[in-house]
């Protein structure tokens, strides 16, 4: 915020401005999902922003030298941008229920509380100041608040699919803010992560048929019965 | 020693895949068998870790990690034992045949878990265990396929993934504060990682022990976190709802005090106390409250472990050995205690056929065994004397009086008070008043329903009994260990 | 060279003769990618002085404000092109009457005499586009003021010279984030502000989903032609800020040499022919929101604005 006192603020850069782009453009796409209605749409912006984060592993591994990520890079391609939307869009085909579950908001509403617990997150994590490295420390910021934005997402979206795709952008907030202060965890623990997703995406699958095989519905308005 | 935590790391996996072998006889046999074997094996370790770590590549065990080991290895072959019982009755179940496979084998893989994540050298490796059992666990809550169980599953695996989602947010943070003192290659092991100590960046480690207390409490029942916990208690089989609660929730209670070791070899002690003595006393709070008020046994039960894990968390925010002593104490009464309250809850269940405490009437006419030794639990529960639990709870209320936390201590013997109010009120009830609301109860059989599910309750009180009345020396000495590792040995 | 104040009438020039076409392209456009052959390019002139050459009609009880507002309009639209960097990378004389967001002010007075005037006729029509051009605004100004605040933090003024002179300054200051995040912002607003898909269908038949289309709904003869007219330079100005002081502030004459300044006129009419291209292939390859949907559409231009201020308040944007 010191800066602000200067009156002007600087550029960061090209590599810093250009990493920064790609992560508030996940941020940007996770917006999309809050509005999207379409379950498949959701899966798709899902993997779009999956997209986003393995090109940005790859920039990151090419400009700092970090060859583990382009391994990274490759994994998060073949189970976030391939397989856990196949596996979500072929469990939607077999529900044949194509609309979301209702919201707990208006989009307009939603988008601007998603904005408001952004913004938290934007300060909340300039608070700590760490310093990496790789990326520049907006990065983080963007990782937190697409973490937080992940949260609304859950909260407000009243289907599993809706919740389970959540669930996976919150894992990619949580994969970005990895690039940020820990580029250089090595791979195996990083490949194990991505493995832990993998079963998560298996387990939300067997819950998601269940759930739809018991009440018919992908909603979970009628989840109602277990309460005090 | 390293050949018993290889075998540790091992045993239960073999045992989940043997378990997938047909053949009615071979799933219960071997994991009762490997229940046992587990248990046999954690207990070897306790002298030698009463001395100091024992590790062999990415395996470690010290004096607290031995502690939670105990107490699930214990609780697993306790849970074995009673699911061979436990399934006879579920015969009449559609697919029965299936169900008992799924189950044991992933009765075997949550142990398996739950055993390797106090194992594991390396926050890294311990998340994935945690991980690990969240997923195997939702699906065992959702074994039952029912509507409730389906709910209780979903809202279970989405929240706590979510909370893990948050803890891999602070494993990550926590690299970030060890590679950037310990170089790039750090694999977030703990020795490295508590001897560097102080060097460690400070608003790191800060928030990294926030995110921890956040995520892993999520799965520890945390209040505000802790939303999941009854349902998926009540709706899971009961010898899964014992080991949820008496082992699971400790075991991610493991994983915050791993964070809490580092956080107070770099921050001191104010912070991460004051941040854990909210989260618990929040806890406490709430437990006590809903614990007076609930109608469904099993969640009654859920409730009380809210409340335990909230006494956990107070304990170690006390800071004194003490109360460390008594958390480590605690952590094992509470395994004993709460899986003996799950299976007695299990008996009384199948015998009144519903988990509604209104229903359920006149224990002690229809259970010569069950309902004394449910009584015998609920009373350890609430910590009355002579009974482990009574140990540990005053020794951290010692150590609270005696680290001048008084305020706090005297809160949490106020609100245990009230929640013993709860579980005795709703005991009473479901044991001595007599079935006169369903007239058939008269004609209700006397008599258990298995020889197998008693088993177990009766070698829980006897260690309740013992862990009370007199511990072993071997054991005192881990936990004095164990209590110094918290207080910041090496 | 020539002189600065003719130069400064050059840019009002421009904007007023260059605006129809502009339309014209984006219709012509528009018509090749539906496999038409469309109107000529220069149709709108020819519309505009056939409504010149018509008679004027009021409707009965109209006050003097719904004669007034045309003319009220035009002139708003015609004080702008002073204060914008429409030809020149430096500031002319008048530049200095207003900042970027003296700018707002005047076109936000534009728009609002227009809704005033079409709210006093008494048709439903008009009266529906004008409350509803004002609901959406609601949002849309913030829009705009963030904006405004982000250039400020970038540039330390709120001159729009200064911006693009900033933005020419290096590559770094193109690619940083609020820069990409604030021009994102400013182009659903000029989808918004000047009638476009997905919030509106610019041209064809009447009917309720219409906002900007359905003002001047009254109006006939020359207050019409002025008014579409008006229309017409509200977007070529709005592309001008969009292209001279966001996205490519080249080709803008750094001195007043007769040539500098004639490539700079064609320079600023191809760069709006290609956006209104632009505009067109967006034009044909989305749907109208249906009404209640276009909140969403100006929540997300306003969310974009905002990230833009967050990065910059935190740094590295």
């Amino acid at each position: 915020m010191g800066h602000l006192a200067q009156g002007i603020a600087e550029p960061p850069g090209s590599y810093a401005g250009l990493t920064t782009v790609l992560a508030v453009l996940m941020l940007v796409i996770e917006f999309g999902m809050l509005q999207a209605t379409l379950l498949r749409a959701q899966v798709r912006l899902y993997a779009a922003q999956s997209v986003v984060i393995s090109v940005l592993a790859v920039v990151v591994a090419a400009t700092r030298h970090v060859p583990g990520l382009y391994g990274l890079a490759a994994f998060s391609v073949a189970l976030k941008v391939v397989a856990v939307p196949l596996v979500m869009l072929r469990l939607l085909r077999r529900t044949n229920q194509e609309i979301a579950g209702s919201r707990a908001l208006g989009v307009a509403s939603m988008v601007l509380l998603a904005v408001a617990v952004a913004a938290f997150g934007f300060f909340a994590s300039a608070r700590f100041r760490l310093a990496s490295p790789v990326l520049p420390a907006t990065a983080l910021a963007v990782a937190v608040a697409i973490v937080l934005v992940s949260f609304v997402l859950m909260i407000m979206r009243r289907d599993v699919v809706s919740q389970a795709v959540g669930f996976f952008v919150l894992e990619n907030g949580v994969s970005l803010a990895s690039l940020v202060v820990a580029a250089s965890l090595p791979l195996i623990l990083e490949v194990a992560f991505l493995f832990d997703l993998l079963v998560a995406v298996v387990v939300f699958g067997v819950l998601i048929r269940l759930h739809h095989l018991r009440s018919e519905t992908l909603s979970t308005s009628q989840l109602t019965e277990l309460r005090g | 020693m390293t050949v018993v935590l290889v075998l540790l790391a091992l045993l239960p996996l073999v045992a989940a895949a043997l378990s997938l072998v047909p053949g009615r006889a071979v799933a219960p046999a071997v994991s009762v068998g490997v229940g046992l074997a587990c248990l046999g094996l954690a207990l070897t370790l306790v002298p030698a870790a009463a001395r100091g770590p024992v590790g062999i590549g990415f395996l470690r065990v010290d004096a607290i990690s031995v502690v939670f080991l105990l107490g699930t290895a214990f609780l697993y072959a306790a849970t074995a034992v009673y699911s061979v019982g436990y399934l006879r009755g579920e015969r009449e179940r559609e697919g029965w045949v299936r169900y008992s496979r799924w189950f044991w084998t992933g009765l075997d893989l949550f142990a398996w878990a739950m055993l390797c994540a106090p194992l594991m050298d390396g926050l890294a490796l311990l998340w994935i265990a945690v991980e690990i059992t969240t997923v195997v666990s939702a699906l065992l809550v959702a074994l039952d396929g029912t509507r409730r169980s389906a709910e209780a599953a979903w809202k279970y695996v989405l929240i706590a993934s979510s909370g893990l989602g948050i803890a891999l947010l602070a494993t990550i943070v926590m690299y970030h504060a060890g590679a950037s003192v310990l170089g790039a290659s750090y694999d977030l092991s703990f020795p490295p990682l508590l001897s560097a100590g102080s060097a460690l960046p400070h608003p790191a480690v800060e928030l990294a022990f926030v995110l921890a207390v956040v995520g892993f409490g999520t799965k520890v029942g945390l209040f505000p976190v802790h939303t999941w916990l009854p349902d998926a208690h009540s709706e899971a089989p009961t010898p899964v709802s014992a080991l949820l609660s008496g082992s699971l929730l400790a075991v991610s209670f493991y994983a915050v005090l791993r964070y809490y070791q580092v956080a107070v070899a770099t921050l001191g002690g104010s912070f991460p106390r004051v941040v854990l003595l909210v989260f618990g006393m929040l806890s406490l709070l709430l437990a006590a409250v809903y614990l007076v008020e609930q109608r469904n046994l099993k969640r009654l039960l859920a409730y009380s472990s809210v409340e335990h894990m909230g006494i956990l968390a107070i304990g170690v925010s006390f800071g004194a050995p003490l109360a460390f002593a008594g958390v480590l104490l605690h952590v094992l009464s509470h395994a004993a205690a709460k899986g003996n309250a799950f299976f007695g809850a299990g008996v009384l269940v199948r015998a009144c056929g519903s988990k509604q405490i209104g229903r359920i009437r006149g224990g002690f006419d229809r259970l010569p065994w069950t309902a004394p030794l449910f009584l015998f639990t609920i009373l350890a529960l609430s910590a009355m004397p002579p009974f482990g639990l009574f140990r540990s709870e005053f020794q951290i209320v010692a150590g609270g009086l005696g680290s001048a936390h008084d305020a706090p201590a005297a809160a949490m013997v106020a609100l245990v008070t009230l929640a013993f109010l709860g579980l005795s009120l709703a005991t009473t009830r479901m044991l001595f008043l007599p079935g006169a609301d369903s007239p058939g109860a008269a004609a209700a059989p006397r008599g258990e329903p298995s020889a197998w599910m008693v088993a177990p309750m009766l070698v829980g009180i006897l260690a309740l009994l013992v862990l009370g009345l007199h511990p072993p020396d071997a054991l005192t000495d881990l936990l004095t260990r164990g209590a110094a590792e918290l207080g910041g040995a090496r | 060279m020539l002189p600065v104040s003719f130069v400064q009438a050059l840019q009002v020039l421009t904007v007023l003769v260059a605006a129809p076409g502009i339309n014209g392209v984006v219709s012509r456009v528009q018509a090749r990618l539906q496999g038409r052959r469309g109107t000529r390019l220069l149709q709108p002139y020819y519309d505009i002085g056939k409504w010149f050459r018509k008679e004027a009609l009021a409707p009965v009880g109209a006050s003097w404000v719904f004669l007034a507002a045309p003319l009220v309009a035009m002139t708003c639209y015609l004080t702008v092109p002073l204060l914008i960097p429409v030809l020149t990378t430096f500031p002319l004389p008048l530049a200095y009457l207003g900042d970027i967001l003296g700018g707002g002010f005047i076109l936000a007075l534009a728009s609002f005499v227009v809704a005033v005037a079409a709210a006093g006729t008494g048709s439903p029509y008009a009266q529906l586009g004008a409350s509803r051009a004002k609901t959406f605004s609601a949002i849309t100004e913030p829009v705009v003021l963030f904006v405004v605040f982000t250039v400020a933090i970038v540039t330390g003024t709120d001159l729009p010279y200064a911006l693009a002179r900033t933005v020419r300054a290096s590559a770094d200051q193109i690619v940083r984030p609020a820069h990409l995040l604030a021009a994102a912002a400013l182009f659903l607003v000029i989808l918004y502000e000047t009638g476009r898909i997905p919030v509106e269908t610019h041209t064809g038949s009447n009917e309720f989903g219409m906002i900007e289309e359905a003002r001047p709904f009254e109006h006939s003869g020359p207050y019409l032609a002025l008014l579409r007219w008006g229309s017409a330079m509200k977007q070529l100005i709005l592309f001008v800020i969009f292209i001279n002081v966001f996205v490519a502030p080249w080709g803008l004459a750094s001195d007043a040499s007769v040539l500098a300044v004639g490539l700079a006129i064609l320079a600023l009419v191809g760069k709006s022919a290609l956006l209104g291209v632009g505009i067109a292939v967006i034009d044909d390859s989305f749907a109208k929101l249906r009404l209640f949907k276009i909140t969403e559409f100006v929540a997300a231009a306003f969310m974009l604005a905002v990230l833009a201020v967050f990065t910059l308040y935190f740094g590295g944007g």
